[in-house]
């Protein structure tokens, strides 16, 4: 098994080598890949091909396999291999990870980690870790009490609790290692985020932009789980580490103290700006790149100004967690819209030449395509009907608003596309160098806005507001559709019924997979968008695919059957209260949901 | 007798909590709620009967804690857990006629007063007792019948796709 610290040296080896071509271990069904000229992966899959050994595959956060056994011409045959139950009715985010022989599922609250032997008929567990976690968590979680995956080095499991600690877990035996707290549940913190690890450091992140905690990401140690660093998102520079290596690319993001001054009084100590979505890493930089959440509370009105750093994209090194560059996607964020979605690294064609991007699908509607060395945004294209600005100004790389639809105390205002679950949420997108187009789960959903005051009651939602949400244009809730980073321009899109909660995952066979909230897993192909295949798992998809080679050298896709998640909430009556049975509709927005899906736990595992 | 005894315990418990809180502020706080007796301010010491306690809500049938209730339940962000108008979110619907801790006024005084092991946070000695018994005036108010079946056949479908 790999070690951390070579995970990162294969990652420069790879680099080196040319175009499409992959490192040495990869042995099991990779095969040299023709990619679209100038388009690559930054950084190359974790691990053997075969493998899955970080939540999104790779650093570069890519969700793309070189596995090519399961193909457009042959998907058609795909079958159920085998299925597992978790025993869990929660939402099912995130994915497993698969290392050698051996697959790794983490549950929602209670969070309990399985290890499953791929290689024994019947596929036992290899072990069960059921870790102490505060029941009173799953009250304090906004949106379903999820876990979006651990990560893997040093023969450990890495994942964090719903109530904010962070554990690692002996990979061979289930032991626990050791158990950091890092999150203070009494006052909103938990954990819902999948861990990376860079160069022996487990880096974690916060929940909680609903209850007016101070975000923050931080690294631990993999031997110890001592922290070792920790970096505020709001707050004086020394906290949220803004130092001389802090270059940003706009002039507005330049200045002392801005994390506090751009915030009335000391709003900010409650201002939100958590770290509860996917995290990138660039070995050559040495940087890693993370979302914030939205600013606390909704109502703008408490809160008048900038509001850095919250709803940005943040690039820190990875080994002080010092800022390098700031891009703020929403200043001044007036409809939730969080910027934790995925930051893709890849080099692509833009102008005649190649690139090193980040591509970013945020809730605001916008992808934009960033340099990731600078944080200048090179393009910024609305990807799902939009209406609230009139596009990205380049010169300053700050949105321009309608008034119109800019939300304050005590009006409301009606219909704003996206809503407040915004044109993506955290179903992570995926991109294939075969074709150049990243393959992306959205939402399709408007909102009215109407804020109201609020108080700051520790451990208490701070949000000041009621959203209530509706189809968007168009007679659909979601699209999976294939995008250009580089035109800013969709490929091809299939309409979906309901808003795609569930990732996508694209491999060398020209294949991307995806599910959705009414219980379907479907396959495509990746160049047309052609439904190949599709099979009705036993509940609405919101986690995210992946695939390995068994034992036997087959492939296999494996994808959580569970609804949960922010949509989670839209189906039942009785969301946190442990009544799994009760899955009346509420609300307006997906109304014919609950005819569709109940509550589940399941891994499905398909193969040819 | 074993359940007896644990009756008891609970009725100190409740007895203890009771005592240890100051008198809810009696003034007319311009909502015009009349003074009230509270009986869940306990004469120290055991209580003579082993039948457990059912605390009666003060402000039983009175609208205007109701109304008040209502801006409590705003003020101290219950609103943001439970939804507008009690429909559920974070934390469960008081309309759907399920309650998880028992739904007479009592036990809802209970559960905001104790918290609730799934997050629901403790608000005994951070609000007055009198508020409290007015927000449980207001979340009880929300409920309606519990309806067990839900059948959809017939019901529109909306779907496009597939």
């Amino acid at each position: 098994m790999m070690r951390a610290s070579s995970v990162a040296l294969v990652a420069l080896l790879a680099c080196a080598c040319s175009k499409g071509e992959r490192s040495a271990t990869d042995t099991t069904g990779a095969a040299p890949v023709r990619t679209v000229s100038g388009t690559r992966i930054a950084f190359p899959h974790a691990g053997p091909a075969g493998e899955w050994q970080m939540p999104a595959g790779d650093y570069s956060s890519s969700r793309y396999s070189d596995l090519n056994t399961i193909t457009a011409a042959n998907a058609q045959n795909l079958h159920v291999a085998w299925t597992f139950s978790t025993g869990v009715l929660r939402g099912h985010e995130g994915q497993p990870l698969v290392i050698g022989n051996t697959m790794y599922v983490i549950t929602p609250y209670p969070n309990v980690a399985y290890a499953i032997d791929l290689a024994t008929e019947g596929q036992p567990l290899k072990w069960k870790f059921r870790p102490e976690n505060a029941q009173q968590a799953a009250g304090r979680a906004c949106c379903d009490v999820v876990n979006r995956g651990a990560a893997f080095a040093d023969g450990k499991i890495f994942y964090n609790l719903l109530d904010g600690h962070t554990v690692a877990v002996d990979a061979q035996t289930g032991n626990q290692v050791w158990r950091t707290r890092m999150g203070d549940l009494a006052r909103g913190e938990t954990i819902t985020m999948a861990p990376i690890v860079v160069k022996n450091k487990v880096i974690v992140g916060s929940s909680g932009g609903e209850m007016g905690v101070r975000g923050w990401i931080a690294a631990l140690d993999v031997a110890t789980g001592k922290e070792v660093w920790r970096a505020y998102n709001i707050g004086p520079d020394r906290d949220v580490k803004v130092g001389p290596k802090f270059k940003p690319f706009y002039a507005h993001d330049r200045g002392k103290d801005l994390g506090a001054t751009t915030w009335p009084g000391d709003t900010w100590k409650t201002g939100g700006g958590a770290v509860w979505g996917w995290l990138s890493y660039d070995p050559d930089l040495n940087l890693i790149y993370h979302g914030t959440s939205n600013p606390g509370p909704w109502n703008q009105d408490q809160r008048l100004g900038d509001n850095k750093w919250t709803a940005a994209i943040l690039a820190r090194d990875a080994d002080t967690g010092e800022m390098v560059w700031a891009v703020q996607t929403s200043p001044h964020d007036l409809w939730d819209y969080d910027a934790v979605n995925e930051n893709i690294l890849v080099d692509l064609p833009i102008k005649g030449q190649t690139r090193k991007v980040l591509v970013h699908f945020d809730r605001n509607g916008f992808e934009y395509t960033i340099d990731r060395a600078t944080g200048q945004i090179l393009l910024a294209e609305p990807f799902v009907p939009m209406n609230w600005s009139d596009g990205i100004d380049m010169t300053t790389g700050r949105p321009k608003t309608r008034p119109e639809k800019m939300t304050a105390e005590g009006k409301n205002v009606k219909d704003i596309c996206p809503s407040l679950e915004g044109g993506k949420n955290q179903q992570p997108a995926a991109f294939s160098p075969q074709t150049g187009l990243f393959y992306v789960p959205t939402n399709n959903l408007c909102m009215d806005f109407e804020s109201r005051r609020v108080t700051y009651i520790a451990g208490t939602p701070f949000i000041g507001a009621m959203a209530p949400e509706k189809g968007g244009p168009g007679g659909y809730r979601g699209e999976f559709m294939a995008w250009d980073a580089t035109t800013g321009k969709k490929a091809w899109g299939i309409k979906e019924p309901y808003p795609v909660w569930g990732g996508a995952l694209v491999t060398a066979g020209g294949v991307v997979f995806y599910g959705t909230l009414d219980g379907w897993f479907k396959a495509a192909d990746a160049r047309t968008g052609k439904l190949l295949w599709k099979f009705k798992v036993g509940s609405g998809v919101v986690g995210n695919p992946v695939t390995y080679t068994g034992p036997d050298g087959k492939q296999y896709v494996a994808v959580y059957a569970g609804i949960g998640g922010d949509m989670g909430l839209l189906i039942a009556g009785d969301v946190a209260a442990n009544l799994p049975y009760d899955v009346r509709q509420r609300g307006t927005t997906l109304p014919d949901l609950s005819r569709w899906t109940s509550w589940g736990g399941y891994l499905f595992v398909f193969s040819l | 007798m074993k359940l007896a005894a644990c009756c008891a315990l609970c009725t100190l418990g409740l007895a203890t909590y009771a005592l240890t809180q100051n008198s809810p502020a009696l003034s007319d706080g311009g909502d015009g709620l009349r003074l009230v007796a509270h009986n869940e301010n306990l004469a120290a010491g055991f209580p003579m009967s082993r039948a457990p306690i059912e605390l009666t809500n003060p402000h039983e049938g009175d609208a205007r804690a109701v109304e008040t209730g209502k801006q409590l339940f705003i003020a101290y962000n219950c609103i943001d857990c439970h939804g507008a108008d009690g429909s559920g979110a974070m934390g469960p619907s008081f309309q759907d006629g399920r309650w998880h801790f028992g739904g007479s006024a009592g036990a809802v005084f209970e559960s905001i007063y104790q918290g609730r092991p799934d997050g629901m946070p403790s608000w005994g000695g951070r609000i007055s007792n009198d508020q409290i018994w007015m927000l449980t005036s207001y979340v009880r108010s929300l409920s309606s019948a519990d309806v067990s079946t839900d059948n959809f056949t017939g019901a529109t479908v909306e779907r496009t796709g597939h």
